[in-house]
């Protein structure tokens, strides 16, 4: 248990139910009522669904080349799953990652399309950098409206995407458009900021590294520091925690400065990995809100966020193989696999019932 | 060229369509203002609308009738509130995070019955779908002014307009009105004078839906007459952010909705020109409703601090 004692105690004494073995069982059998319900939709539209279903599951195995763009693909996905968790742990509802990326994406392509420096490395770690910057500075906004004079955080966050993605429009088509092509985009980065691969086949690079130490960090901070313990506080009890003398103000602009540095290293990653130049309207759109979904499916632990981002990766690189063979299954379909998921796990009183009545058998049994 | 751009604004077209551009977000905004009126906190509008813009569009291509389509689109609307109903209040989940979830992946899932029935992934544009009609009243027509904006109007516009007189009424002027504000004041209280609140809360979030599901149809089957991807364009959160700055106000609610309708269409004014960068111009209602709501709260928190109103 990576809980303090003073919180296992805490918690046995409130509440029954945050078993961890019975929060797996309930994840578990939310996937299998969820892959049922995809099976009957596959019925409906598939003339295969039986095989249809198996590939979903077990196509990207297939070649090590999908197995390499789940690896790479999927990193994006994490940062912005690990900038929602910390967020929703924390008690904001800020929803604007999805603008941060964008924005972020601006600052790293301005990094990338100049020759800053000659050393890759450096110049690599800068563009991230100046995404990071970016993001921590931009994430602050709506929640110090929110902490200091109570805006509503959800309605400002979702305009400010809208605003910052016109921006990033405005930007680019101004000052970095490219004169290659005709769409709106940046110029091609150059080639020493680009991130190379570590492990060809399997498309392993630093981001994936850089992924691993941050969420190795974050688990650490939420769970082992006095900041961590601030945050899961005031997320679950703000006004327990106003009482006892944390000062909630502080804590929510670098609760949501660190989400912000998460998601602008995410758009860094995904830009230098995945794209020679960059497209506000295309290159990170869906990331910042596919980030939220992740991290209710991760139960806003960093370890559980990363490992879901993996997985919905995977049953979209499932279905594109599956598109291939049938053109009938759009990969949209991960979207109801993911809807379904996201409100069982979320649901407090799903399976409650089944679980209360072991126990009582158990007390019984102890009784006896 | 400024001069031309100004004097647009001050035009019969000008007023005609912030009238019309103002149909979905009072919509959204009442579909906001209903479900907050009993506590219920309502964030899915914009997938409602999402949803229903769609399912009307698809129901009156399968049917053939703008009219079934119309129904089938306000069922969806109920259903998805009902969606919310069952998980927040029978599941035990939050019904913000069931909201955000909705919020998030309602454009796949719309892509998604959009491509089994279309074929397409951005637009309806291939179907043959009847529409809804624009109604002329013979006689106001003729007045001059008021004439061009009472009469002509989409259907679903009239609807709006009957629907915000009924509910106000409703709200403030029934029993069941006062009820359900009571719940919403205090439930606890509420629940002590017998009132079954949870029975209450749902009947305004089934209002909510239907009001929200207007709204998208009205984006659909009247106003561009296609279903394509993304097309509510944050109007749901524009009718949610109206709602807050009220606070529970109908009056001002109304204005604020109108106030965002107004710079939707001065956006769509300026984006004629050339002289302002479309970019920036396309973002114009959205940075109208972050300062307006901004604002809203600073004022609020002033008031709060200066003791001319208690901290609720």
């Amino acid at each position: 248990m990576p809980d303090t004692k003073k919180e296992r105690e805490a918690r046995n004494m409130l509440s029954i139910t945050n078993s961890k073995v019975f929060d797996t069982i309930k994840i578990l059998i939310s996937i299998c009522i969820a892959f049922i319900i995809t099976f009957v939709i596959l019925c409906l539209i598939s003339e295969d669904p039986v095989n249809a279903l198996v590939t979903i599951l077990t196509g990207p195995f297939r070649k090590t080349r999908y197995l390499g763009s789940i690896i790479e693909s999927f990193i994006a996905y994490a940062f912005a799953g690990l900038a929602a968790g910390i967020l929703f742990k924390s008690g904001a509802f800020n929803l604007g990652a999805e603008g941060i990326f964008i924005i972020s994406g601006v600052s790293v392509a301005a990094v990338a399309c100049n020759p800053i420096t000659t050393n890759p490395f450096l110049h690599s770690a800068l563009c991230i950098l100046a995404g990071a910057l970016t993001g921590g500075i931009l994430m602050i906004i709506p929640s110090f409206l929110k902490a200091k004079f109570g805006t509503n955080e959800m309605v400002v966050s979702l305009m400010l995407n809208s605003i910052y993605s016109g921006i990033s429009m405005f930007i680019i088509r101004n000052y970095l458009l490219t004169t290659t092509t005709n769409t709106v985009g940046s110029k091609d980065y150059l080639e020493t900021a680009k991130i190379g691969y570590l492990y060809e086949p399997l498309r392993i690079s630093a981001c994936l590294i850089l992924l691993i130490v941050c969420t190795v960090v974050l688990y650490i901070i939420m769970y082992k520091t006095k900041l961590g313990y601030q945050i899961r506080l005031a997320g679950s009890n703000p006004k327990f925690s106003e009482y006892s003398g944390i000062n909630s103000f502080k804590l929510a602009l670098i609760t949501s400065a660190i989400a912000g540095v998460l998601a602008g290293m995410g758009a860094a990653c995904q830009l230098l990995t995945q794209t020679s130049f960059y497209q506000p309207d295309k290159s990170l759109t869906g990331i910042g809100f596919s980030g939220m979904l992740l991290s209710m499916l991760g139960r806003n632990n960093p370890i559980g966020i990363v490992i879901s981002a993996f997985l919905i990766k995977y049953l979209e690189q499932g279905t594109q193989v599956l598109y291939f063979v049938d053109r009938a299954v759009p990969s949209e379909i991960v979207a109801i696999v993911e809807g379904i998921v996201i409100l069982l796990i979320s649901s407090q009183y799903f399976l409650r019932g089944f679980r209360e009545k072991k126990l009582l058998q158990e007390g019984l049994k102890k009784d006896a | 060229m400024l001069k031309t751009i100004f004097e647009s604004l001050f035009t019969m077209k000008f007023l005609l369509s912030i009238v019309r551009l103002s149909t979905p977000i009072l919509l959204a905004s009442i579909a906001a203002f209903i479900s907050s009126s009993t506590g219920i906190v309502n964030i899915a509008i914009e997938s409602i609308m999402t949803f229903s813009a769609l399912a009307g569009i698809l129901g009156s291509y399968i049917t053939q009738n703008a009219y079934l389509g119309c129904l089938i689109g306000m069922l969806v609307g109920i259903l998805t509130a009902l969606l919310i109903a069952f998980f927040s209040m029978k599941m035990g989940a939050d019904a913000i995070f069931v909201g955000i979830a909705l919020n998030t992946f309602a454009d796949s899932l719309a892509i998604f019955f959009l491509y089994q029935i279309a074929g397409e992934k951005g637009t309806s544009a291939s179907l043959m779908t009847p529409v809804l009609p624009a109604v002329e009243i013979p006689g106001i027509s003729s007045i001059p002014i008021l004439g061009q904006i009472v009469s002509g109007q989409y259907l679903l516009t009239y609807l709006c307009w009957i629907i915000l007189i009924v509910l106000y009424i409703l709200v403030y002027k029934t029993p069941l009105g006062m009820r359900m504000r009571a719940c919403g004041l205090n439930a606890d209280a509420a629940k002590t004078a017998g009132i079954n609140v949870q029975r209450l809360q749902v009947l305004s979030l089934i209002l909510s839906g239907f009001f929200a599901s207007l709204g998208g149809m009205y984006l659909s089957l009247n106003y561009l007459k296609i279903f394509s991807k993304g097309m509510v364009a944050g109007q749901g959160w524009m009718g949610i952010a109206a709602n807050g700055i009220a606070n529970g106000n109908y009056g001002a609610l109304l204005i604020s909705s109108l106030i965002f309708a107004a710079f939707r269409a001065v956006s769509i004014v300026f984006n004629t020109s050339t002289i302002f960068p479309t970019d920036l111009v396309g973002t114009i209602p959205y940075f109208a409703v972050f300062v307006f709501v901004t604002a809203a709260s600073i004022i609020n928190y002033y008031r709060i601090k200066h003791g001319k109103v208690e901290e609720q």
